[in-house]
Formats: C-alpha cells, sequence, structure tokens
C-alpha cells in the first residue's frame, strides 16, 4: 500500500463496540492513528473517553469491532490469538493501570516471567530481571511480593516487567498514577532514556505533566481523537517569566 | 527582582556581590540565567539608597570586593517581609476578556485562541519538564521547576474548562 | 423463625443461580444413597423364594452326610490326607452310607429319601472347564428332596440333569453334550431343588464341598446322574458322600435335631445341618452382593465428601465477596457459612430422596435369587432404619464437606472478608524456582496448580478413591475368572465400578473447573505476557497428571486393604495381573488430562482485556 516504513503502528477506521441497539456503546470509534517508530506519544482524555480501550487495541489484548491495525507493516487485527500472544511475547511490553503483578511472586519473579515466557534461560532471565529492577531503583526489593511494596513500587514493577522482552512498543497505561513526584521523575528519565535508546512509547494520561514530555500529544474525547499538538518544537516564551523572574 | 529577596539572602551572613550570585544560581537553578549581574548590583544600590544596606570595602579598592551588610533597619524590614502572607497574582482576566472580546467582535474565533493558547503552555510545560528530570532529586532548583509545572497545569485544566464550555455556546 | 425463613430462602436462589452445579452435587450424593439403599434393602429377599421352592420341592428339614474313608470335608475346599486318596475301598455302596441308616428311625423323623452317593469331578461342556458335583439318583419322585424339573426330562442312562442357576450361569441347554471326569453325557433336563444351595453357593453349606487337585479350582454346581452313572463317574475309590434327606414332624426343630445327632468330630460318623444352613447358603451370594455395594457406598460417599468440598472451597472465594451485601440485612460471614451449609444439607436431603427411591426402584433387578430358586424376590424392604440411615449418612456427607470452609468463613473478620484477603494464592518458592527450568506451558501449569494445595490434595484423594475401588474389583475378578461368584456379584461390581468412575469424572471436571475459574486472572495475565491459549491449556491439564498418578497409585495397596478387609476368611488374596494394573493406571492419566483440557480451554479463549477488566472491577 505504499505507506511510510517509519509508521511502527498504523491504525484506520478503528473501532469497539459494545452493547447493541440502544444499549450500544462507542468505546473506541473510527480511530486514525500513525505512531513513527521511535516516537513517544501521549493521549490524553478524561476518564471514560476511550482511551485504554484504544491501548488495548493497540497491544492485541482485544479484538476491534471493526477497522484494521497494523504493526511493523504486518496486519495484526485478525490474527490468530498464537500469532498475537508471539506478538505480545517479543514485540510488544504493556504496563496496566493496575498493575497486574503476580501476587505469590516477587518483585524479581514478576519481572522474570516474560523472559522465561519466551523461552530464555533462568539464568538469563534472572539477570535482565535485576538489572531492570535496579533501573527503577527496585534493586533492593527484589525478594518482596507485591504485598509488601507500596502503589508506586509496584508500579515501577509492572514497568520493568514491561520492559523484559526488550520490545520495540512500549504502551503504557497511567505509568505514573500512583508515584510521588520524585517516582515520576525517575520513571519519566527512564521513558527518556529508553526514548533516546530508539523505544517507541505510547503513554495514556490523563495528567497533562507527564503526556508534555512527549514528542505528539493527542487529546480523545467520547472514543475519538479531538485535537492533535506537536510538542518537540521549541517554545516562544521564557521559563524564567513562569516563575516570576526577570523584569 | 524583587528587593527584600536580595534583603533576605543578605541575613545570614554579609556577602559580596558574586556571592549573591552564586546562591542565586543556586536556588534557582536553569532559571538563574534570567537574572543578569546588573539587575543585582541595581537592587542593591537601591537598597543602600534607602538605608536597608550598608557598604564596606574588604580591602582592596576594586567594586567586586565591596561587602555589603544589614543595618537594623534592614533586619527588621526582612523580619516583616518573611511572616508577610501574600500571595502573587493570577492573571486570568486578561485572557478570559480577549476570549469575551474575539467572539462579541467578531474577530477571531475564541476556541482558536484557546487552541493556541494551550499548545504553547504545553510546549512550556514540557520544557519545564525537561529541566526537572536534569535536576537531582530533592534540589532547591527541582522543587521551583515543579511549582512552575503545577501552575502551568493548573492553567492548562483551565483551558479545558475555556474550550469546553464556548464549544457548548457555539453548538447552541 | 423469620431468620430461618430468610436462610432458607437465600439458600433456594443460590442454588437456583447455578443450577448445574447443583444437579451434579445431587446426583454425586444421591449415587451413594443409592447404593446404601440397595445393599440394605437386598437382605432377605432371598427368604420368600426359598421358602417356595421348599415347599415346592418338599425340601428337607435336615441333611445328613457320611464321607466314607476319608477326612472330614468341611469347608468348600479340602484337600486329600496323604496317602488316603483312590484307595479302593471293598465294599462301597451301600455298606459305606451304613452310618446315615439309623438316622432314618431317629424320634422325629417322619420321612426320608437316600442316601444318594456324591462324587465331584471335572466337567468339560464345549471350550469351558468347570467342576460338578454329581449326585446319583434314579428316581425324581420321593417323599423328601422332590427336584422341580424347569426343562426337559429326568436322569436316564447317559443323560444327567443341571441345576438351573448352574445351567445358567454356565449356558447349558437340554440337549447339549458334556463330560463329566472325562466321559460323555448329555443334558436332558434342568431342575431345582431346596436340598442343596443353588450355583454358584452350592459348596455354602456346614459340609462344604469335597475337591481334589484340579477340580479345586473351579466352584462345583450340581449335577444329577442315574446311580449307575454316578459310579461310573466316581471310578474305583467310589463315591466320595453319602447324603440322607429327612423330614422331620416339627421343621422348627431342625437345628436342635443337628445338636442332637451331629457328629462331625469323627471321621466315619453322619455330619448333620439344618434346613436354615441351606437357606443361609442361598442367601450367601446375596449377602457378598451386599458387602459388595456397601463397600462401594463408602467410595462413592468418599468421592460426593470430595465433590462437595471442591464446589464448596472454589465457591467461598466468591461468597465471602457477597458479605459486603449481605451486611445490608444484617449478614456476617457466619451467616453465610450457615447459608452454604444450609444450601448443602438441602441438596443432601433431595439426594437422599433420590437415592432411596433409585435404590428400591433397582433392587428387584439385581437378579436376587437368580435362576436356581423358584419365585420373584421378595419385595425389597424399606424399613425405617433403612431410611433413616440413607437420610443420616447423606446428611453427614454434606456436613462434613462444607464444615471446614464454614468454620473458617465464620471465624472471619468482617473486614477481612470485605477485602478478600482471606485466601491468597500459596505461595510455593520450590515449584516456583524448579519451574522456571520447564518450557514455558508446564511452568504455568505447575505455579496455577500449585495455588491451591488443599484442592490439589482433593484430587489425588479422588483418585486414589476411585482407583481402589477399581484395583478392589480387579481383584474380585481375577478370582471370579477361576472360582466363579456368579452373576449377581459381577452385577454388583459392574455398577460400582461405573458409578466410581462416572463420580470420579464428575470430580475431575469439577477440579480442573473450579481451578480453571479461579486461574483465569493470572491466565489471562500470562496471556499478556505472552504465553498462548494452547499453552494455558496443556500447561494445566499436564500439571494435574503428577496428582493423578500419585492417586492411580495409592489406589492399588488402597483397593489391595479394602478388599482385605471387606471379605471374611482366610486365603490369600490373589493380585490382578501387572498388565490390568498398568492398563488402569494409563486410562486414569489419560482421562483425566482429557477432563482437565475441557474447562480449561474453554476459558482460555476470552480476550485478554475482558478477564483482566472484569477483575478490578
Amino acid at each position: 500500500m505504499g505507506e511510510s516504513e517509519k509508521a511502527l503502528v498504523r491504525a484506520r477506521g478503528l473501532r469497539k463496540e459494545y452493547g447493541s441497539g440502544e444499549g450500544l456503546v462507542r468505546a473506541v470509534d473510527a480511530v486514525d492513528l500513525e505512531v513513527a517508530r521511535g516516537e513517544t506519544l501521549s493521549i490524553m482524555g478524561p476518564s471514560g473517553c476511550g482511551k485504554s480501550t484504544l491501548l488495548h487495541l493497540l497491544g492485541g489484548l482485544d479484538r476491534p469491532s471493526a477497522g484494521e491495525l497494523w504493526m511493523a507493516g504486518r496486519r495484526v487485527d485478525r490474527l490468530s490469538e498464537r500469532a498475537l500472544a508471539r506478538l505480545r511475547r517479543y514485540e510488544v511490553g504493556f504496563v496496566f493501570q493496575a498493575y497486574h503483578l503476580m501476587d505469590e511472586l516477587t518483585a524479581q519473579e514478576n519481572v522474570e516471567l516474560p523472559a522465561l515466557l519466551a523461552g530464555r534461560s533462568p539464568g538469563e532471565a534472572r539477570r535482565r530481571a535485576r538489572q531492570l529492577l535496579d533501573q527503577v531503583g527496585l534493586a533492593a526489593r527484589a525478594d518482596h511480593l507485591p504485598s509488601a511494596l507500596s502503589g508506586g513500587q509496584r508500579q515501577r514493577v509492572a514497568i520493568a516487567r514491561a520492559l523484559a522482552n526488550e520490545p520495540q512498543l512500549v504502551l503504557a497505561d497511567e505509568p505514573t498514577g500512583n508515584l510521588d513526584s520524585t517516582a515520576t521523575l525517575e520513571v519519566l528519565r527512564l521513558f527518556e532514556a529508553l526514548h533516546a535508546a530508539g523505544l517507541t512509547l505510547v503513554i495514556v494520561t490523563h495528567d497533562e505533566r507527564i503526556a508534555a514530555t512527549a514528542d505528539r500529544l493527542i487529546s480523545m474525547r467520547d472514543g475519538a481523537f479531538v485535537d492533535e499538538t506537536h510538542l518537540a518544537g521549541g517554545t516562544r516564551g521564557n521559563l524564567a517569566d513562569l516563575a516570576g523572574l526577570g523584569g | 527582582m524583587q528587593q527584600e529577596v536580595v534583603l533576605a539572602m543578605l541575613a545570614k551572613e554579609p556577602s559580596q556581590g558574586s556571592q549573591l550570585r552564586f546562591r542565586l544560581d543556586r536556588a534557582l537553578g536553569p532559571l538563574g540565567e534570567a537574572i543578569n549581574d546588573g539587575q543585582i548590583y541595581v537592587t542593591l544600590g537601591r537598597l543602600e539608597k534607602v538605608g536597608l544596606i550598608t557598604r564596606q570595602l574588604a580591602g582592596a579598592s576594586s567594586a567586586d570586593r565591596k561587602v555589603y551588610e544589614l543595618t537594623p533597619a534592614g533586619q527588621e524590614r526582612v523580619t516583616e517581609w518573611l511572616s508577610e502572607v501574600s500571595w502573587p497574582k493570577p492573571d486570568l482576566a486578561e485572557f478570559h476578556l480577549k476570549l469575551i472580546a474575539a467572539a462579541a467582535a467578531g474577530l477571531a474565533d475564541p476556541i482558536g485562541i484557546v487552541d493556541m493558547q494551550r499548545r504553547e503552555l504545553l510546549r512550556r510545560l514540557r520544557e519545564v519538564e525537561r529541566a526537572a528530570m536534569a535536576e537531582p532529586d530533592h534540589s532547591d532548583a527541582g522543587l521551583l521547576l515543579e511549582g512552575i509545572a503545577l501552575r502551568l497545569q493548573a492553567d492548562l485544566r483551565w483551558l479545558e474548562a475555556c474550550e469546553r464550555i464556548w464549544t457548548d455556546r457555539r453548538s447552541k | 423463625m423469620g431468620r430461618l425463613l430468610l436462610v432458607y430462602r437465600l439458600a433456594v436462589k443460590d442454588l437456583r443461580y447455578r443450577p448445574a452445579q447443583a444437579v451434579l452435587l445431587l446426583l454425586a450424593i444421591a449415587a451413594g444413597a443409592a447404593t446404601l439403599t440397595l445393599g440394605l434393602s437386598l437382605r432377605g429377599t432371598t427368604d420368600n423364594p426359598y421358602a417356595r421352592t421348599r415347599a415346592v420341592t418338599n425340601g428337607p428339614d435336615v441333611v445328613a452326610s457320611v464321607f466314607p474313608g476319608n477326612s472330614n470335608a468341611s469347608g468348600p475346599t479340602a484337600s486329600v490326607k496323604p496317602g488316603g486318596s483312590n484307595t479302593p475301598r471293598a465294599g462301597a455302596g451301600e455298606a459305606a452310607a451304613t452310618p446315615l441308616l439309623p438316622l432314618e428311625h431317629a424320634s422325629g423323623v417322619v420321612a426320608h429319601s437316600g442316601p444318594y452317593p456324591v462324587t465331584w469331578t471335572l466337567l468339560q461342556i464345549g471350550h469351558t472347564t468347570g467342576s460338578a458335583e454329581v449326585e446319583g439318583r434314579n428316581s425324581r419322585s420321593s417323599p423328601v428332596d422332590h427336584p422341580r424339573l424347569m426343562q426337559g426330562t429326568w436322569v436316564r442312562p447317559g443323560g444327567v440333569v443341571v441345576e438351573a442357576a448352574f445351567a445358567s450361569a454356565f449356558g447349558i441347554h437340554v440337549g447339549d453334550s458334556l463330560r463329566l471326569g472325562g466321559t460323555a453325557f448329555r443334558v436332558v433336563g434342568t431342575a431345582v431343588t431346596a436340598a442343596i444351595p443353588a450355583y454358584p453357593g452350592t459348596c455354602g453349606r456346614p459340609i462344604g464341598c469335597f475337591l481334589v487337585g484340579n477340580i479345586g479350582s473351579y466352584n462345583p454346581g450340581l449335577v444329577w446322574a442315574t446311580e449307575a452313572d454316578a459310579e461310573q463317574i466316581a471310578g474305583s475309590s467310589g463315591p466320595e458322600a453319602y447324603l440322607l434327606n429327612l423330614k422331620l414332624n416339627d421343621p422348627a426343630e431342625a437345628r436342635t435335631f443337628v445338636n442332637r445327632y451331629d457328629a462331625s468330630a469323627s471321621s466315619s460318623a453322619p455330619t448333620l445341618y439344618s434346613w436354615q444352613d441351606i437357606r443361609d447358603g442361598d442367601a450367601q451370594v446375596i449377602a457378598k452382593v451386599q458387602k459388595v455395594l456397601f463397600t462401594g457406598s463408602w467410595l462413592l460417599a468418599l468421592l460426593a465428601v470430595t465433590s462437595v468440598a471442591v464446589l464448596v472451597g472454589g465457591r467461598m472465594a466468591e461468597q465471602t465477596r457477597r458479605v459486603g451485601l449481605l451486611k445490608a440485612v444484617g449478614g456476617t460471614p457466619r451467616f453465610v457459612a450457615v447459608v452454604l451449609l444450609f444450601e448443602h444439607v438441602l441438596v443432601g436431603l433431595c439426594a437422599a430422596g433420590v437415592g432411596l427411591l433409585v435404590g428400591w426402584l433397582v433392587a428387584p433387578l439385581i437378579d436376587g435369587p437368580g435362576a436356581g430358586l423358584l419365585g420373584a424376590a421378595s419385595a425389597p424392604s424399606l424399613t425405617g432404619a433403612t431410611v433413616a440411615l440413607v437420610v443420616a449418612v447423606a446428611f453427614a456427607v454434606a456436613i462434613v464437606a462444607t464444615f471446614v470452609p464454614a468454620i473458617r468463613a465464620a471465624r472471619q473478620s468482617t473486614v477481612a472478608a470485605l477485602e478478600d484477603s482471606a485466601r491468597p494464592p500459596r505461595r510455593s518458592a520450590a515449584v516456583i524456582s524448579l519451574s522456571a527450568h520447564l518450557p514455558a506451558a508446564l511452568l504455568l501449569g505447575a505455579r496455577l496448580v500449585v495455588r491451591r494445595p488443599r484442592r490439589l490434595l482433593l484430587s489425588v484423594f479422588s483418585v486414589a478413591v476411585t482407583t481402589s475401588g477399581l484395583v478392589a474389583v480387579l481383584i474380585i475378578h481375577a478370582r471370579s475368572a477361576t472360582w466363579s461368584l456368579g452373576p449377581q456379584v459381577i452385577q454388583a461390581t459392574t455398577i460400582i465400578s461405573v458409578m466410581l468412575i462416572v463420580l470420579a469424572a464428575v470430580n475431575a471436571v469439577f477440579i480442573a473447573w473450579t481451578t480453571a475459574l479461579e486461574a483465569r486472572h493470572p491466565a489471562a495475565l500470562a496471556r499478556a505476557l505472552g504465553a498462548t491459549p494452547e499453552q494455558i491449556t496443556t500447561g494445566l491439564s499436564v500439571a494435574f497428571l503428577p496428582p493423578a498418578l500419585l492417586g492411580a497409585l495409592l489406589g492399588i495397596p488402597g483397593g489391595i486393604s479394602i478388599y482385605d478387609g471387606a471379605r471374611s476368611g482366610g486365603g490369600t488374596t490373589t493380585l490382578p495381573s501387572a498388565l490390568w494394573l498398568v492398563a488402569m493406571v494409563v486410562m486414569t492419566l489419560l482421562v483425566i488430562g482429557v477432563l482437565t483440557a475441557i474447562p480449561t480451554r474453554i476459558g482460555a479463549r476470552r480476550p485478554v482485556a475482558e478477564v483482566l477488566q472484569a477483575e478490578t472491577a
């Protein structure tokens, strides 16, 4: 179809509907989207606008009601469960809003799991998990169960787990929702480092501060995109002005 | 640059101009660039004129070696200032009236104005966040940057509300 | 009163909400109840047929026997004293029966028939080999013991009459030819008698049978022949025993008479037994059937307890969350426990009713008296005691299985119940670290299965109970290949085996289903991390195999001890062949594997996001 190879993710007319007739709910309503390789994209909107659903569709965790979805040039909305699973294993990392850690596994074991499922040896998986936990600042808590971790710590374990298999694309649903400003900055630094290494990142958030760190910001309402802002260009104003300095 | 700020910075000990400069930079981080040396010395001059500080020579004759010190009046002023609770004024009315005027005169689309402003603020927010990321944790500058970011966030939320209301008005 | 009504209403509503579970539970408990009812109601079913046969054939009140020249033959088999076999006895015949003659005129005796010569010998018909007790009797009509012909005519030279139950069991018909002791004969008729217990209980009388060598490998049945033919079969050593049938003026005095004249201590003096002994011999078969059914119903009850426990355990988790809603009506975790208990008691009572009905209806079909006695079995007696016992057992099953979870729920604080921290999955560090070395499917399966150790134990238990029952049945059949236990016992063991397998299958499905339900969140998560649905299904199915194997292996000693414990009398237990045991273990693994795959497969295909969202709702 002659589209740009630079786009890692392409969606055309993506829809997700629940119910029927009077009770029809359009969670995602004819969304067109292109995410370039290496880009950081943030999607903002009020709660219930469908941004989480959209993210699930992009990650193959749910099937669209209509529309087309391509990843790395391959059509994925019609893939079998098995092929989708392989996609999730090697290409896509997902950070859930509710973390979804396994309660009976330690932080270390949770982060190891994707690597083990991908067939890496236990030693390799352990090393990789250690390294990732270090990157998110939780090396000291590697042997703690999720019940012994704070919300923010669990969130960071979930982020580390999403990176376990070195995916090309990371989809994050409110990744800093439960973090204080220090931890938030740490996660943002981590995302910045991944961005510098070429990772493509799609962040769904309702927090403007997080959304603004992306290259591009899309606003969503009632299942559809309503606005798009490119943030990478400079500003017209002066930082110091904002602080009340100068003049 | 508020005079009381410079006064308060001399409260710890008598200092030279360069030491003042150093302390300000440390407290403001990247924003410190906005203040040039000239502004500092002008302020110091004014304070000396109204008798809140005194100037002494440290020994050698170059201007750089002047040491500034608080007078008792200056001390009193600092104590007074520290206990004041006034807060910098927000300036929303200007933008608010801008929208109304544009709509009334038919000169521009208020929603377009809001969108443009939103984009600008978002970009500024991005810069602030990037600056914050470059600071070490728990630094003074980082704290200042957080304050800026939070206010930008608040403004952005108001702009979203403006967009919602003005869009609703248009559709009626 | 109002509270009780509320409990009742909630219990019924809950059952209606999950009708399939309730029905399956009811069937599980009903199976055990029906078997128990069957066993209890068979008691005494042969009484009337025996009485009828006795009346029609003018059966004896006392039978006297003598074993000339040999040691006492008491019990079903006896081996020959060394040096005592096959010695030609001079004056065999009338002379050997002399010790019996005084009894013909003893006080109280009003009629007699015989003495008739009796020999035990090998029987061959077609390709089948067995043994036969041959009684020499020329005429059918006699004042005492007048066998009633069911088919054909009475004995004639070269023509023998076979006892009806024996004929039925071996498929012998009038006109067939058979060999007795090597000599060919033709079957000219079949008959029933009350003088000897019907096949397969022929040797179930105080004197037993006198079986030597090869003949002892088979359970003999009665065959009548002419006296001449009988003596020819007996050979040079002569008949091994003589039987004399006596009629008393007062049949009720039969046992007293026996005590007076019985001299079984001495080798050549007569041994006597009463008509009650013969009746009991006929009843022995039914007694064996009862034993099989009682043992079976214990096993089925254990399986039913397992079913209930698994279902209750699986539902306690969701029940504790309902506590929050019940709090509005003043409910507490204790209240929930009471409702749950009540529900299962209700199911248990209904199951008892169903079981009683089924057992009562099926009892006449268990071929009670068989072909060897006349008339229908007496209507199976559903006594008050039977009903009470069956209801009590069903009640107990419901209570025992619900007890532990109910108590746990009652002790829990409301806060803990609402937070649902009551039952976090069990962490097994050993399994987690070991499973890391397994391929993905097995890794997931092992970790998922180990989250609930109690359920794992229940699965081992269920398989162990079933295979114990099957091994016991195999042992019974290993014996029956040669020493036939008769069609009734075979019927009973078949019924028990089928029910055990069905209940075990139901349990396997329950266990797999509750595990799959509980595992759907971690399974969905694993899929989000890259596991395929096939890996989940395979992993869980395979993970259930080691416990199944353990259960199957435990069933082997289990079955042996059940058999040892249940049967009376000495002797060794014949182990079933290794081939059968291996086949049973392999079949168990296959069946468990398939059954667990079904529920897990159903759950593994839902979109991941749906499942994960549901869990956080």
